[in-house]
């Protein structure tokens, strides 16, 4: 595991299927004020990989590299 | 060995290698079988079997004979592609250690799922076929029923996507202030081992069916687990395909199925020419547009199709259980209507039969299908790029106005 980060908000979507995650992770991003980091919780396994690819398609940034924890993935969003 | 295990099991597929495998193997099993991957047809008969479990007569029913409901579902190859597709995908699962109960948050999701599932399954047997038959195995086929369905589950899709959108529909996440704690690990892993019991397990059963001369059993056995570990490792959803691009316009998936249908297409001509096959051709009617419809509504509704909620169950996804009963409920309740209630006087008896390769001969049909297929991609990245001009648009407004 990496040096913990401080996030400002936590979306914990464990349990949610797609496309949630995907589209709970992009519009809490876009009500965030700029510069502020959002964890995402998700264990849906098509989420490890479309939320951080659209998130960066939609032009955020990572504050970390995704963080796999057994069945589950975290990620670190700048808003 | 980690470093051949690590990309296999660690990491999902790329997608575009998924299905062109995927492409490769559906055309090789239509060369040894003269049958096509498919899964909705199998679920129509398991509706049959479990109705005639509960003792009700469906011996009148046209539809059962349609689909040759015969024996039950361990002696019928199409059974077989079903239960090895699961089979595949709960092996990949356990291998990389990725099982986990996982129960939606919103509850509105089991309803959700059942119902979209209904739509799905009543949808796709009124179209005859899903995904699969109508779709990625029936444009290779050069049946023009797949085509109106492309084009009808695209519109069943857009309006899915509109009610995904809403504010009801969707419900809203639990955001909290700060950072929250991750699921503690478990220190002993032991999925992997239950993974490879599982293989073994089946891969004698697979042998057994080949060694005792039920050659098409073997080989639906075999192709479905090949199917399943696909459509896991690569975790490919149809679903998200057409509804990704208008949800957050995300396009990898439909050109990545763009991509496998068009290698499929040209290996099953030349399947066809070498071998002198008769191609599957099913309906084109009203019914076609009518059921892809009703499935691209229903498959967005359900978070699944009947292909992806396979792979998602063996996950431990759980609101996809109710996507399966969803699945064979509506797939069953097509197969009543259709006689029952004049489905077919009124929405299929005007169609016809039509295969490309009747009508315009094996060259044109391979060249319209592939101009066709590169027409859609060619959507698909518009459709792609229309987003993301009207997501600067909208950011630009907002930097304004603040």
């Amino acid at each position: 595991m990496q040096a913990k980060v401080e996030a400002d908000f936590t979306l914990d979507l464990r349990g949610e299927s797609c496309p949630y995650p995907v589209i709970y992770t992009l519009e809490t991003l876009e009500g965030m004020n700029k510069g502020e980091m959002l964890q995402v919780i998700t264990d849906c396994p098509g989420s490890f990989r479309n939320v951080p690819e659209e998130a960066i398609a939609h032009g955020y940034k990572f504050a970390q590299d995704p963080v796999k924890n057994g069945q589950e993935y975290l990620f670190h969003i700048y808003a | 060995m980690k470093r051949i295990i690590q990309p296999i099991f660690q990491h999902y597929w790329n997608p575009y290698v998924v299905l062109l495998m995927a492409g490769i193997l559906s055309a090789m099993y239509y060369g040894l079988t003269s049958t096509v991957w498919a899964v909705t047809g199998e679920f129509t008969r398991l509706g049959g079997d479990l109705l005639l479990l509960l003792g009700v007569d469906i011996s009148g029913w046209q539809y059962f004979d349609m689909v040759h409901l015969q024996g039950e579902t361990w002696n019928r190859p199409d059974g077989w592609i079903v239960w090895g597709m699961f089979a595949g995908a709960l092996i990949m699962v356990l291998l990389s250690n990725n099982f986990k109960i996982r129960l939606p948050q919103q509850k509105r999701r089991y309803v959700q799922g059942l119902i979209g599932g209904i739509i799905a399954g009543f949808g796709a047997r009124l179209a005859l076929g899903c995904n699969l038959a109508a779709f990625f195995t029936g444009v290779p086929q050069f049946s023009f029923h797949s085509w109106i369905f492309i084009v009808a589950t695209g519109i069943g899709t857009f309006f899915g996507a509109k009610l995904t959108k809403t504010r009801w529909w969707k419900g809203k996440p639990s955001l909290i202030r700060g950072n929250a704690k991750p699921t503690q690990l478990k220190k002993r892993i032991i999925q992997p081992y239950i993974g490879a019991v599982i293989a073994v397990l089946y891969i004698g059963l697979t042998m057994y069916f080949f060694t005792s001369g039920q050659r098409l059993l073997g080989l639906g056995a075999l192709f479905g687990l090949a199917f399943g570990i696909l459509i896991e490792r690569g975790q490919i959803c149809f679903t998200s395909a057409f509804r990704d691009l208008f949800l957050v316009g995300r396009s990898i998936m439909a050109k990545a199925i763009i991509v496998g249908m068009a290698v499929s297409s040209i290996l099953t001509i030349i399947v066809i020419s070498i071998y002198d096959l008769t191609p599957i051709t099913q309906i084109a009617a009203l019914s076609t547009f009518v059921g892809g419809t009703l499935f691209g509504l229903g498959i967005v509704m359900a978070s699944g199709c009947e292909t992806g909620m396979m792979y998602r169950l063996m996950e431990g996804q759980l609101l996809f259980l109710p996507v399966f009963v969803g699945n064979i409920m509506g797939a069953t309740f097509l197969a009543y209507a259709w006689d029952h209630l004049g489905v077919y006087n009124v929405l299929v008896k005007g169609g016809a039969k039509i295969n490309l390769l009747d009508t315009i001969g094996p060259i044109g049909a391979i060249s319209v299908t592939l101009l066709m297929l590169g027409g859609l991609y060619a959507l698909t990245v518009y459709g792609e790029k229309r987003y993301h001009r009207k997501l600067a648009i909208k950011r630009g407004m907002n930097i304004h106005a603040s």
